[in-house]
């Protein structure tokens, strides 16, 4: 993409610029440690500009908890690692209240959710009411334990990931909650040159201990901030709706309301990716291919949902 | 409009069901080809009056070829066709008077071929009723049977015969070959069963075919034989409307218009110099049907009533295919080659060439008006049938201003001479007229005040038949100037047109409606102006001097009152048989061969045939429709190729008006996107965007920040004059 002149717009220019310093410092930060996934620690940066959660679908071992932490610790934030499994219980994920002898009251031990970075691994393993402890994080952006209510960390983003190879004793989330994802990215195994680079840095002293932050926390929410205020203009709006209606009327099941707003919301983070406060189809129709696909069922097994979408692009007009 | 009734429910319904839409344009078109044909032998029938016999004859071959399609093998149908034809000819044979010979026929046929018209037939409606039903039924029948091939041919076929008579003229023609062409195309659509929307290029073709002839003939040289869309094109100098005097053009034949001498005669009297006469009259012309024969030498018969021998001899000054002649020439001598018209008039087969002379002897007659307003109106069956025939399609407003004209008259003498005075008084002189679209007689009547000497006589003719007076049109030349006591020297100019009326016992009678003075000043102007400029031939050794005195100038004093004191000089009667057989060749060409009509048109009736014809009376409607045809094809031709878009996208692309800086942006943006596409052959995608396109045709940084310009008016609402500035200012440098 081009450079445009970005120096007009209705937030101070200072806010604009701070948001972008932030976001491609923190890029480039976690390509220290994580080689060949540019296209993908974009993506994540944006689901988090935006607000929202990843869902990684991939084989084990291609570094997807190195990732999360490298983000993690990019902007200062803490991070928290859940390995789901069958016998995990919602309690496990969210903490639970403990009685304390000395002060003679009950005191809570947070879990492993209230952390800026949780990376949710195996999350179909679990069964579904842990899972729902989860995804209530999540979405509320809160946890309920024992009826009292306590707020997470912002920001805060799940990066989870489903095990797609064992797929027995397995709880696949549905895709109503699927659409609680911003978006489904896959790593993927990096290709040969990225592969020996890669080796080349971690083997020995792995820079990811020595990852220091180049944002603070309160320096990233600001970028959010940013983010979430930048303009997205009637004939943007449009398109998006064209494009979620017309994967309703070619699929079985399209595109929810919320499945636009959320494209649109990884729109606006990739705006300032690129240095603008403004959203342009570009910035949709680069999100639109990972934020959409997982919340479509196709009606033909020919057909995956990346497909339909993809279809969609080639055949929506941008403008009327 | 060809299926049974069971079927037509269907048909509407499927109306716009493509097959069917283009089956219904191929019939159409079909009907159209056998349309101009049929209108001419309409324009036939109309002439000699009661056409409603030939359009039910028409329908009913029709509604017969329709039913018998369904039932009827080809081969049935061609024989049936060819059956009806001969029935046809056979019929119009038995009609004739004569014992008709077979012979005779195809002699006819093939002088028609040669470029007679047909209106010269005697029996014209019989030969169209008989023509038709054949045609008509093949036509219809082979069309109904989606052969449209054969159908066009047969109609076209038809039409080709009216050309190679001269009837169709080039508009009938050219609309009979479009509407062929189409037939053809729209035909070749039906038979493979598409849509009419496909066969849109058939309307570019016959726009093409419209517009190339008559742009091709704006080429000036070309001009007289081009296609005048527009109607008539009179000119207004006073020599191109001497030209539009047509009649004494094509009266002259050869010797082309103007000032120049033609005869020098010595006579013991000052009279018309007649030529000829016309029975026939079309609406917009006139035509001659009698055949001429060879003079042997005899002496003619001479008038019925009282008259007096005139001798004169006639000396060409140019040389001359017409003999002209006082009324009525009862010997020659001194020209061999000479010929007597079925009227009594001369005629000469072989030119005469300058400065030969011939001699007439003639009879004039002196019936007084006093006798002549005696007479009644029991004429002979021979006379009235020929010389009150009107064309059916004359104005009924003719009939009634002629009634309420002539009400007090009580004889046709009376009549004659009333509607002389009226035509002469109330009508001016002038020879720049535009030559009107309809009838003649009609439009001089209630449209035109002024004409010339054809306008007059035209109407007058037409005006008396209307009372069932015979009349006819009878031309020639003016006495001229008179340069001693016995010799006058004639100009082409002196060339005019007058009446001739039938009066029961003394034959015809000669009337002018012409205002004499006026016409003779309109040319002793144009004498003058000739004798300015130095032309030749205008005078003789014996002209241009003084006019030899005591003599009354130009014409003879037509009967110009129905007091009828006097006058018994001008007016003149032939034997009733004079009036009926024999040759005379036309005024025109003067070979032997040739009738023609002594025509009123506009221009120049001395390029041919064309101009003349008759079926000229239709031109309008028929203009229109090609017109509009031609307009349609056009406007498809030219949208197919992109021509207005193109021409405007070619302004829009330089020229940026300004309006708000969002307006401004957006435009400059489409003008360069128009830009980008026209130079790269690509245009961008509806499913592209700007920064898509912009790599993909490896746009330069300044197409790129009008892009940014426009994305950022377009996006995120912020957008100031300096932006639009900018952005038109860059557009404008990328695409000049």
């Amino acid at each position: 993409m081009t450079d445009t002149d970005t120096s007009r717009g209705p937030q101070s220019d200072t806010t604009l610029s701070d948001a972008y310093d932030v976001v491609t410092k923190v890029i480039e930060n976690v390509e220290q440690v994580i080689v060949g996934h540019h296209t993908e620690i974009e993506h994540i940066l944006t689901a988090m500009l935006g607000r929202g959660h990843v869902l990684l679908e991939d084989v084990p071992g291609v570094g997807k908890t190195m990732l999360a932490r490298a983000v993690a610790a990019s902007f200062d934030g803490s991070f928290k690692r859940i390995q789901f499994t069958p016998d995990l219980l919602p309690a496990d994920v969210t903490g639970v209240n403990v009685y304390n002898q000395q002060s003679e009251r009950f005191d809570f031990q947070p879990g492993p959710i209230f952390a800026n970075v949780v990376l949710g691994d195996e999350v179909n393993r679990a069964p579904p009411k842990t899972q729902s402890a989860l995804l209530e994080a999540m979405e509320e952006e809160q946890v309920t334990v024992d009826g009292d209510t306590r707020d997470v960390p912002t920001p805060f983003t799940v990066i989870a990931t489903q095990n797609t190879v064992e797929q027995n004793r397995t709880y696949d989330l549905p895709i109503a909650e699927l659409d609680r994802f911003i978006k489904k990215l896959h790593l993927g195994y990096p290709d040969a040159a990225d592969e020996s680079d890669m080796l080349e840095r971690v083997v020995g002293n792995h820079p990811i201990e020595t990852l220091s932050p180049v944002a603070s926390l309160d320096e990233f929410r600001r970028a959010q901030a940013t983010a979430s205020n930048a303009t997205i203009e009637a004939p943007l709006r449009d398109y998006t709706t064209r494009l979620a209606r017309y994967t309703r009327e070619h699929g079985q099941l399209g595109v929810s309301p919320r499945g636009s707003i959320s494209l649109l919301r990884a729109a606006q983070g990739r705006a300032i990716l690129d240095n603008r406060d403004y959203v342009i189809p570009d910035d949709v129709r680069t999100e639109a291919t990972v934020v959409m696909p997982h919340r479509i069922r196709t009606d033909r097994s020919d057909q995956t949902g990346s497909d339909l979408v993809q279809q969609a692009l080639d055949t929506v007009p941008i403008e009327e | 409009m060809s299926r049974s009734n069971r079927q037509s429910g269907r048909r509407i319904r499927s109306l716009f069901d493509g097959a069917d839409t283009t089956r219904a344009a191929a019939l159409v078109a079909v009907g159209a080809t056998l349309g101009t044909a049929l209108q001419i032998l309409y324009h036939f029938i109309d002439v000699v009056g009661l056409p409603s016999r030939f359009l039910l004859l028409v329908a009913l071959s029709m509604i017969a070829a329709t039913v018998l399609a369904r039932v009827l093998r080809p081969r049935i149908a061609v024989a049936i066709g060819t059956v009806l034809l001969a029935a046809g000819l056979w019929w119009y044979l038995q009609q004739l008077s004569g014992a008709a010979q077979f012979g005779a026929l195809i002699n006819d046929t093939l002088a028609l071929l040669t470029g007679n018209s047909l209106l010269r037939i005697s029996n014209i409606r019989a030969w169209a009723l008989g023509v038709t039903p054949g045609p008509v039924f093949l036509t219809w029948y082979f069309a109904v049977r989606r052969r449209y091939g054969i159908a066009i041919a047969v109609a076209g076929g038809t039409l080709g015969f009216l050309v190679l008579t001269g009837d169709a003229d080039l508009m009938t023609t050219l609309s009979g070959v479009i509407a062929g062409t189409a037939g053809l195309g729209f035909g070749d659509f039906d038979r493979r069963r598409e849509p009419i929307v496909d066969a849109e290029t058939i309307l570019v073709i016959a726009a093409l075919m419209i517009v190339v002839p008559s742009v091709v003939t704006v080429v000036p040289a070309t001009a007289g034989a081009s296609l005048e869309i527009s109607g008539s094109s009179g000119a207004d100098t006073v020599e191109a409307s001497l030209l539009q005097s047509g009649d004494q053009l094509s009266v002259q034949g050869s010797i082309s218009l103007s000032p120049a001498v033609r005869f020098t005669v010595t006579s013991t009297e000052s009279r018309y110099w007649r030529i000829g006469s016309f029975d026939r009259y079309t609406g917009d012309g006139w035509i001659r049907t009698t055949d001429s024969r060879q003079y042997d030498g005899g002496q003619l018969q001479r008038p019925r009533g009282p008259n007096r021998i005139v001798d004169q001899t006639f000396r060409a000054e140019t040389s001359a295919q017409v003999m002209p002649a006082a009324w009525k020439p009862i010997s020659v001598s001194g020209n061999s080659g000479t010929l007597v018209d079925g009227d009594g008039s001369l005629d000469t087969s072989a030119t005469i060439t300058n400065g030969t002379s011939y001699q007439v002897t003639s009879a004039v007659p002196t019936v007084s008006p006093a006798k002549l307003n005696e007479t009644g109106q029991s004429y002979p069956r021979r006379i009235e049938d020929r010389y009150t025939q009107l064309p059916e399609s004359t104005p009924d407003r003719v009939t009634r201003r002629t009634d309420r004209l002539t009400r007090n008259a009580r004889t046709p003498y009376e009549t004659a001479a009333t509607v002389e005075q009226w035509l002469e008084s109330n009508r001016e002189y002038s020879l720049a007229v535009d030559r009107p679209a309809g009838s003649i007689a009609d439009a001089f009547l209630f449209e035109m005040e002024a004409g010339y000497c054809t306008y007059y006589a035209t109407t007058m003719v037409t005006m008396l038949r209307t009372q069932d007076i015979p009349a006819r049109l009878a031309v020639g030349y003016t006495p001229g100037e008179r340069v001693d006591e016995d010799r006058w020297v004639v100009r082409g100019l002196d060339a005019h047109a007058w009446v001739e009326v039938y009066f029961e016992k003394y034959g015809w009678v000669t009337f002018d409606p012409t205002p004499a003075s006026d016409r003779g000043s309109v040319e002793q102007d144009r004498i003058e102006t000739a004798r300015e400029r130095n032309m030749t031939n205008v005078d003789t050794g014996e002209t241009g001097g003084e006019e030899w005195t005591s003599t009354p100038t130009v014409t003879p004093e037509p009967l110009t009152n129905s007091s009828g004191a006097n006058g018994s000089t001008s007016s003149t009667s032939t034997p009733p048989g004079g009036g009926q057989p024999t040759p005379p060749p036309g005024a025109i060409r003067g070979d032997g061969s040739n009738q023609t009509l002594i025509e009123t048109n506009t221009s120049d009736t001395a390029t041919g045939g064309s101009g003349t014809d008759p079926s000229r009376s239709l031109p309008s409607r028929q203009e229109t429709a090609l017109g509009l045809l031609a307009l349609v094809g056009t406007v498809i031709g030219a949208r197919r190729s992109h021509l207005g878009q193109r021409a405007y996208r070619a302004v829009w692309l330089r020229y940026q008006p300004r309006d708000g800086p969002q307006t401004d942006v957006e435009r400059a943006f489409q003008r360069l996107l128009y830009a980008l596409g026209e130079r790269h052959e690509r245009s961008r995608r509806p499913d592209e965007t700007v920064r898509e396109y912009f790599d993909a045709v490896d746009a330069d940084e300044r197409a790129r920040e009008v892009g940014a310009i426009r994305e950022r008016a377009r996006y995120s609402g912020s957008v100031d004059e300096a932006d639009a500035d900018r952005a038109v200012r860059l557009v404008n440098e990328l695409v000049r």
